[in-house]
């Protein structure tokens, strides 16, 4: 029997005001159970793609289907199977914490009594509980993240959107809010797909990644997997100080691919760090250049990142083509006086 | 549907809880029309009239001039319900943008809740607010009749139970229909500015085509024909026909509470198209 897929999108298009593609035919699975990364840089259709998923977007072409149901047929009901954590706050400043969980429970349909005893279980799983009757305004952002989570799980979603979650936390924030979703899907199975602008994150949370770029995918696989497509590791060599040159003399051992220096220090890219690492030193020290450190890693995400996108990953930009859209499709509709 | 619309407008009376400040200033601006402006300009075309007029003369006059009322304050204090029951239901929609704004309503829309119990909650909030202010008019100035110095409305027909259904049921209409156009407008809407700028458009002739506020026998005759197909005119025709008797009306009251019936329909019809079409699932 064939399992079906947590999250389906088949040539997923969304095209704002007939011209501006934001999105331009994603194609992706997600199985259950797994912890799925979508990066990209600003404007590379992220958000759009995960409004499309979570029925808040219809799209121009293509189809998503959410554990088994299509969105463009069933958004209800799609709705009700999903949890979305919004990049933004959207809990009710104006309300307490428990109040904005019940509240949303009762936008499910929960009961009030039913909805009291799960805000009270949320609360105390999200460590809030102390903050339960404060109104969500005099939360920390911390806390503020916490109960977005508790919110969006309140009716026990088996997928769970994240969208830049822990985007303005302090590492300490960033590090509880991770933690409460490693628990939850190791006790809960939970799916998660999430968007972040953090790759150590990415890196060290997500089983699998894709990489978004001008609305379409241009890589995925595991981390492990993406790094190993970059084709080796990166050894850093330091030579004491008035060394000569010693690119020369490294770019001809075997397995480098390239050799970059500056001020005497050498990053190598090349097949295989461990072994490269006792033929350069010996190299180096036969040409007259003691070498003072030496440090191998592998490729990191930000490499892949700016291998598979051509741009660092945390480039600041100004809007984009799709901003741009997006804006001017609000404004618009807002002069015909519709949404 | 239910503990949707049940749960959302949990949220909107805790939210109106939250914030006295908004409910002090609500209770504050019928306060001093009735305190100031009413007293104010509580004026008297019977004491203009030598020699004295007759008995008979004073009821053709207050006909004429304040549609049997028996003066200006208690013709004006029927028109202040309705003109309360649209100023207070003016913010509804700038809290719908707000909501946009601040995150709030992308949450609500994120549910399955259905878009009937988001916009039924707002409603209800919202025509609350103006419904009970129009009854605190009422009560203040019926209360100020009873304080010396001070002009207060006064009831010179016997109201009944019929009377007092159809005063309730005029209250709710109006604000029914002008909370339904104002969040209407607040979800179709997505700029603060411009949600004030269209209903201020829309505020302001429609307060001032009606005989609200200024004496009827004082008003144009253009303005008269105008103002009869007004729904604030209709609302506060019932008012006036019910507390003062129907010497100055054509109908009685039912019939305009019907033409009130026929503008709520209409407008609640076109707002229910719009607002189905804003919130449904997939945008």
């Amino acid at each position: 029997m064939q399992t079906v897929q947590a999250i389906h999108a088949e040539n997923l298009v969304k095209v704002y005001n007939g011209k501006v593609r934001a999105v331009d035919g994603v194609s992706f699975d997600v199985r259950p159970g797994e912890v799925f990364g979508f990066l990209g840089p600003n404007g590379a259709g992220k958000t759009t793609t995960v409004s499309m998923l979570s029925a808040g977007l219809r799209p121009t072409e293509g189809r998503a289907v959410i554990d088994g149901l299509e969105v463009n047929v069933d958004p209800e009901a799609v709705k009700r199977r999903i949890g979305v954590i919004f990049q933004e706050a959207t809990a009710d400043g104006d309300l307490t914490g428990r109040e904005n969980i019940e509240v949303a429970a009762g936008c499910y349909g929960i009961s009030a009594a039913e909805g009291r005893r799960r805000a009270t279980a949320l609360m105390e799983q999200m460590q809030i509980t102390e903050a339960a009757d404060r109104l969500a305004k005099t939360y920390s952002g911390g806390m503020r993240r916490r109960l977005e989570l508790a919110v969006g799980l309140v009716h026990r979603p088996k997928i769970l959107f994240l969208d830049e979650p822990t985007l303005g936390l302090d590492p300490q924030g960033r590090a509880g809010f991770w933690g409460f979703i490693q628990k939850l899907r190791s006790e809960e199975g939970l799916t998660v797909f999430v968007t972040t602008h953090y790759l150590d994150e990415a890196d060290t949370m997500c089983n699998r990644i894709a990489i978004i770029d001008h609305g379409k995918i241009v890589a995925t696989g595991s981390p492990g997997e993406l790094k190993d497509k970059l084709g080796g590791d990166i050894v850093t060599l330091k030579t004491a100080p008035g060394a000569p040159d010693m690119t020369g003399v490294l770019r001809p051992l075997a397995g480098v691919y390239s050799v970059q220096s500056q001020d005497g220090t050498y990053r190598v890219k090349c097949r295989s760090g461990e072994p490269f690492v006792p033929l350069a030193v010996e190299a180096c020290t036969r040409a007259g250049a003691g070498v003072t450190g030496v440090t191998v890693k592998r490729p990191s995400l930000d490499e892949v990142f700016l291998e598979f996108t051509g741009r660092e990953f945390r480039e600041e930009e100004g809007p984009t083509a799709t901003d741009r859209a997006v804006l001017m499709q609000s404004v618009q509709s807002g002069l015909r006086g519709r949404r | 549907m239910l503990r949707e619309l049940g749960a959302l407008t949990r949220r909107e009376f805790l939210k109106l809880a939250r914030n006295p400040q908004a409910i002090f200033t609500s209770l504050l601006f019928p306060l001093l029309y009735l305190l100031l402006f009413g007293q104010g300009f509580n004026i008297n075309p019977v004491a203009q009239v030598h020699p004295p007029p007759s008995p008979s003369e004073v009821a053709a006059l207050l006909v004429f001039y304040f549609r049997g009322a028996p003066n200006y304050y208690s013709y004006f204090v029927a028109g202040m319900v309705g003109f309360v029951a649209v100023t207070a239901t003016l913010f509804i929609g700038a809290n719908v943008i707000f909501d946009k704004l601040f995150g709030v309503f992308k949450r609500t829309r994120g549910t399955p809740a259905p878009s009937a119990a988001v916009f039924g909650s707002r409603l209800i909030a919202g025509s609350a607010q103006p419904i009970a202010l129009s009854f605190f008019v009422l009560g203040l100035a019926l209360l100020f009749g009873h304080v010396s110095g001070l002009s207060g409305l006064d009831v010179t027909s016997s109201v009944g139970l019929i009377g007092g259904g159809e005063v309730v049921a005029a209250i709710v209409l109006l604000s029914l229909m002008f909370a339904t156009l104002f969040l209407t407008f607040g979800i179709l809407l997505d700029v603060p500015q411009t949600y004030f700028a269209a209903v201020n458009l829309l505020n302001l002739p429609v307060l001032l085509t009606s005989d609200a506020l200024y004496p009827w026998g004082t008003m144009p005759t253009w303005l008269q024909n105008v103002s009869q197909y007004n729904p604030v005119s209709l609302a506060v025709n019932v008012l006036r026909e019910t507390l003062f008797g129907g010497a100055a009306y054509p109908y009685p009251a039912g019939i305009y509470l019907f033409g009130l019936l026929a503008w709520t329909t209409v407008l609640v019809g076109i707002a229910i198209a719009l607002v189905r079409r804003a919130l449904r699932p997939l945008t």
